[in-house]
C-alpha cells in the first residue's frame, strides 16, 4: 500500500494505492489523518484500492467524522469495484454523501 | 478426474496408516504407558476418519469414529489400555484395512453382510469401552456452544416485520484476530438477502485514541433468508463468537425482545429506536410500546450486565501447565521420528534394478577401459582411468546402497504373528528383536520373509514348551523367540532362536538311522546332527499341530535360503534353546571381488572371504601334492588345489599361491597359480544348464572380455572339510586296524 | 484478484479434496504437509487465509500458526485449525497461538467451502 499527497490550492488530494487493510491501518491512519489538519478539504483518491477491509474502511469512516466535526471537507472519489462493493454492502454511501456509481442493481429497502 | 484420484490417495493413505497403527498397538503390549504409541494410534484413526468423511465414506467415518472416540479415552487416562482391549484394537485395525480395501476395489461398495456383522460386533465390544458417548453424529458441523441469547419473556404482542433482525457488536480485537466481520456480512447476504445494514461507528473514539487495529463498528441487519433459521444464523459468526455480541431476533417477535435489545445494546436508546424503525424492524407504533415498556424494565435490568465478550472462554477447561509440557515433550520425540521418515521417497524397484544393471555395464566397461590404459605408456590417461574407476566404484556403492534396507520392517511384521499364533497355541511366548537397523538388501529381503515365517512358528509350535514343562524345568512361563541380524564378512546373518527345548541329539539320530540316511558308525558332529532336520523327509514333532509339523518345510526353508547363495545351520542345547542362523550374501547384484587364475581360466572368490594369500614353497608344494592339507601357522588348514577341482589341463605353472577363505567361521585354503588382485565383480548369473554346477555361484565378464567364474566359497569349504573329516576318519580307522 | 487459501495437513487426500473443493468455488489454494513444510512455501506471497491440522509431525498445528503469527505479513491472516471434538485442550493452545476458527474432522468438502467463504469470500 502507498498513499501519495499532493496538496493543491488548499486542497489535499491522497490517492490510495493498492490494499487497505489492517496490515496497512496504523500507517494509513497515520498518513490520512495529518491531511485533515493541513487541508480544508481533503479528497481520497480511492481508484487504484485493489481490497478494503473492516480496518481500513473504519479509518474513512474516521477521517470522515473528524472533518465533519471539523467543519472541514472530505471527498471519497473515483471509488474502485472493491470500495464500492463494501460501500454498498454497509449501506453507508449516504453517510459519506459522494456520488458514486453503483455498480450492481440498488437494494430494494 | 481428480477426485478419483484424491481417493487413490487417500486408500493409500489409509493402509499406511494402519500399519502403524498395527505396530504401535503391538509395542503397548509390551510397553502400555507408552504415550508416543498411543498417539500415533489415535492419530492414525483420527486421519482415516477425517480423511474418509471427504470421499463420504460414512462406514468408515462412523466406525472409526467410534474407534477414535475409545482410543482418546484411553490418551487421557480414562480407559486402561490391558491385553483385551489391544486384542479388540487390532481386530478394528484389520476390520477398517478391510472397508479401505473394499472401497479399493470397487469405491461405491456396499460392505456385504458378513463384512457388517463383524462390524456390529466390534462396536459391540468397543462400546463397554465407551462410556458417556456424546450424542454427537460424527458428520455434524462444528457450532458447539451458543453465543448467548436473550431470555425469553411471556408472550404478548408480535411484531409485524417478517424479517430477521440482527444485531451485531464487535469486540476490540477482531481484526487483530484476523477475522474481517466484512467477511460474516457477506457470507449472510450469500445465504439470503440483507434487506438493510446500518452501520454504527458510534464506539469508535476520538482520531487520537482511535486504534486502526481495533474495531469499534457495529451493526444492525435487516435479513430474510428462505428455509433459515436461528441456528444457521449463529452458524454464520460462529467464528467471532468470542469476538462479538450477537443478537438474533426471529420475524414476528415480541416487541418486549425488541425493548430488551435496545436496552441491552450500548448506543443511545432513542437513537437506537429510530434506527430499528427506519430499518423496517418496527413500526412507529411499536417503537412507542417499546420504549414504554423499556421504562418499566430498566429497573430489572440494568442491574444485570450486558453479555461480555468472550464469555464462552471461562467455560472452557483448564488445563495443568505441567500436563502440556510433558505431553508437549513426548509429542516432540514422536514428531523427530516422524521427521526421519518424512525424508524417504518412493521409486519404483524396477527403475532401481536398471540403475544397477547400468552400473554393472559400467563397472564392466570402465575395467576394459583401465586395461586399454594400461598397455598405453601415457600417464595422463592413467591418471584419467584410475580416477574414473574409483568414481565408478563410488557410484557402484551409492547404487547399490539405494537397493539396500533395514530388515527391521520385516522383523516387525512377526510381531503379529507370534502375537497371533501364541494366542493359537495357548502359550505365552514374547518377540525380541534385536539390530533391526541391519541392511540388507532389497530383493534379498523381499525372499527372506517365508522362510523366516517357518522358523519362527516352528520355534513356536515345537521349540517353545507349554507353559507347566517351563515351569518344572526353572523357566519363565513366558517363553520368547528371538530374532537377530547382524553383518559379518560380507554376510548379513540372521537369527532366529527361542529359549524352548531345544533339539533332541538322540531322537534325530536315530531318526537318520530309522531312515537309513546315516549309518550307526557314523561320528557326527551336533550341526551336522542338527542339520538332518533340514533334509526333505525329516520330522520328530510327535504331535503334529495344525501349524507345521517340525521338519515339514525345513528342506524348502534350506532350498530358499541357498537360492538366495545363503546358508542355513542350526545350533541347539536340550533344555536352553534353539538358534537358526541364516547367512545370506549381502547384496545379490556386484560386488568386490578377488581375482586369481589358474592355467588360462579365471576365478573369483569375494573379497570379504579372503584372509590372506601365501606362496606355496617348493617344500609345501611337494607336501600339499600328497595330503590335502598344510599346517598353517600350527593349525590343520584342509584346502582345494583348483587346477584338479575343475579338471584344468594346461602346464603346471612354476609358481603356485594358496588364498585362505573363511565361511561361517570354517576355513579352508584355495591352491591357485597366480593371484590377479581385487576386481570389481558384477555378478552375471549362469544359465540353467549350469544351474547345478557345485562349487561355481555366477560368473563376471573381465575388462578383456574374457568371462570368469565366481567360485561357491561355502560349497568348498564344506567340501574341503569333508573331505578332511573324511580323510581323518580313515586314517583314524586305519590306526585302530593296526 | 482470487484469494489465496493454504491448507496444511499431512494427509495428501485431505489436500487433495480440499483442494479440489476450494479451486472450483474459484480460490488459490498452496499445500503445505506440514508445519514447517507450509513455513518454506509462503514466501512472503499474500495469503488470505490458512487452514491447518493439529496434529502434523515435523511442526504441529500449533506451533505453526505460532510461527506463522510471528511473519509480518501473516501477522493479521485468519486461521482455521481443524480438530476432533476431543481435542478441546488443543482448542486453548490453538487459540492462545492466534486461531480462532475451527471446523471438525471429518467434513465434508461442502462445510469446508462454507467455513472459509465465511472468513473470506472468493
Amino acid at each position: 500500500m502507498t498513499i501519495s499527497i499532493e496538496a493543491s490550492n488548499g486542497v489535499c488530494h491522497a490517492r490510495v494505492t493498492g490494499e487497505m487493510t489492517i496490515y496497512h491501518a496504523a500507517e494509513m491512519k497515520g498518513e490520512l489523518l495529518p491531511c485533515l489538519d493541513s487541508s480544508t478539504e481533503v479528497e481520497i483518491d480511492l481508484s487504484e484500492v485493489s481490497e478494503i477491509d473492516t480496518a481500513g474502511f473504519q479509518l474513512l469512516l474516521l477521517a470522515k467524522r473528524e472533518a465533519v466535526s471539523a467543519g472541514k471537507l472530505l471527498r471519497l472519489v473515483a471509488h474502485s469495484p472493491a470500495t464500492l462493493e463494501v460501500l454498498d454492502l454497509l449501506n453507508m454511501a449516504a453517510y459519506f454523501g459522494d456520488p458514486v456509481m453503483m455498480p450492481r442493481a440498488s437494494r430494494q429497502m | 478426474m481428480e477426485l478419483d484420484q484424491a481417493l487413490q490417495t487417500f486408500i493409500v493413505e489409509s493402509r499406511e496408516l494402519l500399519e502403524a497403527m498395527e505396530e504401535s498397538l503391538l509395542g503397548l503390549e509390551s510397553s502400555p504407558d507408552d504415550h508416543d504409541a498411543i498417539n500415533a494410534i489415535f492419530r492414525a484413526a483420527h486421519t482415516i476418519k477425517g480423511s474418509g468423511g471427504l470421499f463420504g465414506l460414512d462406514g468408515i467415518v462412523a466406525f472409526t469414529h467410534v474407534v477414535e472416540n475409545v482410543l482418546d479415552r484411553v490418551r487421557s487416562g480414562e480407559v486402561p489400555i490391558n491385553g483385551d482391549l489391544i486384542a479388540l484394537l487390532l481386530s478394528c485395525r484389520d476390520y477398517i484395512g478391510m472397508l479401505v480395501d473394499q472401497i479399493a476395489a470397487d469405491s461405491a461398495a456396499q460392505p456385504d453382510k458378513e463384512t457388517e456383522a463383524t462390524g456390529i460386533m466390534l462396536l459391540n465390544q468397543l462400546r463397554t469401552y465407551q462410556a458417556g458417548e456424546k450424542k454427537q453424529s460424527p458428520i455434524s458441523a462444528t457450532a458447539q456452544s451458543q453465543p448467548r441469547m436473550a431470555v425469553v419473556p411471556p408472550p404478548d404482542g408480535t411484531v409485524e416485520s417478517d424479517h430477521w433482525h440482527i444485531s451485531l457488536r464487535f469486540g476490540h480485537d477482531v481484526l487483530r484476530n484476523g477475522m474481517d466481520p466484512l467477511a460474516f456480512i457477506r457470507y449472510l447476504d450469500n445465504m439470503g438477502k440483507i434487506i438493510h445494514v446500518v452501520t454504527l461507528p458510534d464506539a469508535m473514539p476520538l482520531a487520537p485514541d482511535m486504534d486502526p487495529e481495533s474495531c469499534y463498528l457495529g451493526f444492525e441487519i435487516d435479513f430474510h433468508g428462505d428455509g433459515v433459521d436461528k441456528t444457521t444464523i449463529e452458524g454464520v459468526f460462529e467464528f467471532v463468537r468470542d469476538d462479538c455480541t450477537l443478537r438474533i431476533l426471529p420475524p414476528h417477535s415480541r416487541i418486549e425482545e425488541y425493548t430488551r435489545l435496545i436496552n441491552e445494546l450500548p448506543e443511545d436508546k432513542i437513537h437506537l429506536g429510530e434506527l430499528l424503525v427506519n430499518s423496517g424492524s418496527l413500526t412507529r407504533k411499536e417503537l412507542d410500546e417499546a420504549l414504554h415498556l423499556q421504562q418499566i424494565l430498566r429497573a430489572e435490568y440494568s442491574q444485570e450486565a450486558a453479555p461480555k465478550l468472550g464469555d464462552i472462554l471461562v467455560e472452557q477447561r483448564v488445563v495443568q501447565p505441567e500436563l502440556v509440557d510433558a505431553a508437549l515433550g513426548k509429542q516432540k520425540l514422536a514428531k523427530e521420528n516422524k521427521a526421519q521418515e518424512s525424508k524417504l521417497i518412493r521409486i519404483q524397484a524396477d527403475k532401481l534394478d536398471q540403475l544397477i544393471n547400468l552400473v554393472g555395464e559400467m563397472v564392466i566397461a570402465g575395467a576394459a577401459t583401465s586395461l586399454l590404459a594400461q598397455r598405453t605408456c601415457d600417464p595422463a590417461l592413467h591418471e584419467a582411468t584410475s580416477t574414473l574407476s574409483r568414481l565408478v566404484e563410488e557410484i557402484r556403492d551409492s547404487a547399490l546402497q539405494l537397493r539396500m534396507v533395514q530388515i527391521g520392517e520385516t522383523f516387525n511384521r512377526f510381531n503379529r504373528v507370534v502375537r497371533d499364533v501364541s494366542k493359537d497355541l495357548g502359550k505365552d511366548i514374547g518377540l525380541s528383536i534385536c539390530g533391526a537397523e541391519t541392511e540388507l538388501d532389497k530383493s534379498v529381503v523381499e525372499k527372506i520373509g517365508d522362510p523366516l515365517m517357518h522358523l519362527v512358528r516352528n520355534s513356536m509350535d515345537h521349540g517353545i514348551e507349554k507353559a507347566e514343562v517351563r515351569r518344572q524345568r526353572g523357566k519363565p512361563a513366558k517363553g520368547t523367540v528371538h530374532l537377530n541380524a547382524y553383518h559379518e564378512s560380507g554376510s548379513i546373518v540372521v537369527e532366529v532362536g527361542d529359549d524352548g527345548g531345544g533339539l533332541n541329539r538322540e531322537k534325530i539320530f536315530a531318526k537318520a538311522l530309522e531312515k537309513g540316511l546315516i549309518t550307526a558308525s557314523q561320528n557326527l558332529s551336533d550341526v551336522e546332527v542338527y542339520g538332518l532336520i533340514f533334509e526333505a523327509w525329516f520330522s520328530t514333532a510327535e504331535q503334529v499341530t495344525n501349524l507345521s509339523g517340525r521338519g515339514v518345510g525345513m528342506d524348502v526353508v534350506r532350498r530358499n535360503i541357498e537360492a538366495l547363495r545363503g546358508t542355513v545351520e542350526i545350533d541347539s542345547r536340550e533344555g536352553i534353546g534353539t538358534t537358526v542362523k541364516i547367512r545370506l550374501p549381502l547384496t545379490l547384484a556386484i560386488i568386490d571381488g578377488f581375482l586369481m587364475g589358474v592355467g588360462s581360466a579365471s576365478y573369483v572368490v569375494p573379497l570379504d572371504m579372503v584372509m590372506e594369500c601365501i606362496e606355496l614353497d617348493e617344500a609345501e608344494r611337494r607336501e600339499s601334492r600328497e595330503s590335502n592339507y598344510i599346517n598353517l601357522r600350527g593349525t590343520v588348514l584342509p584346502f582345494i588345489r583348483l587346477r584338479d577341482h575343475f579338471r584344468e589341463r594346461s602346464k603346471v605353472s612354476r609358481r603356485e599361491n594358496i588364498v585362505v577363505v573363511q565361511y561361517a567361521g570354517q576355513k579352508a585354503g584355495l591352491v591357485v597359480d597366480e593371484l590377479m588382485g581385487e576386481f570389481q565383480t558384477v555378478i552375471k548369473p549362469l544359465g540353467k544348464l549350469f544351474g547345478n554346477l557345485k562349487g561355481i555361484s555366477g560368473s563376471t565378464i573381465l575388462g578383456s572380455g574374457e568371462v570368469a567364474l565366481i567360485l561357491d566359497v561355502p560349497a568348498l569349504i564344506q567340501r574341503a572339510a569333508s573331505r578332511d573329516a573324511q580323510l581323518l576318519a580313515c586314517s583314524q580307522a586305519e590306526q585302530i586296524v593296526a | 484478484m482470487a484469494k489465496t487459501v493454504m491448507i496444511v495437513d499431512d494427509s495428501a487426500s485431505l489436500r487433495q479434496v480440499v483442494g479440489i473443493a476450494l479451486r472450483g468455488a474459484g480460490y488459490e489454494v498452496i499445500e503445505g504437509c506440514d508445519g514447517k513444510d507450509a513455513l518454506s512455501k509462503l514466501n512472503g506471497q499474500k495469503v488470505h487465509l490458512v487452514i491447518s491440522d493439529v496434529n502434523m509431525p515435523n511442526m504441529d498445528g500449533i506451533t505453526f500458526v505460532k510461527n506463522l503469527k510471528q511473519i509480518p505479513a501473516y501477522k493479521f491472516t485468519p486461521v482455521i485449525m481443524l480438530t476432533t471434538e476431543s481435542q478441546e485442550g488443543k482448542k486453548q493452545e490453538g487459540q492462545a497461538a492466534g486461531a480462532r476458527a475451527w471446523v471438525v474432522k471429518p467434513f465434508q468438502p461442502a462445510q469446508m467451502l462454507a467455513a472459509v467463504s465465511k472468513l473470506v469470500m472468493p
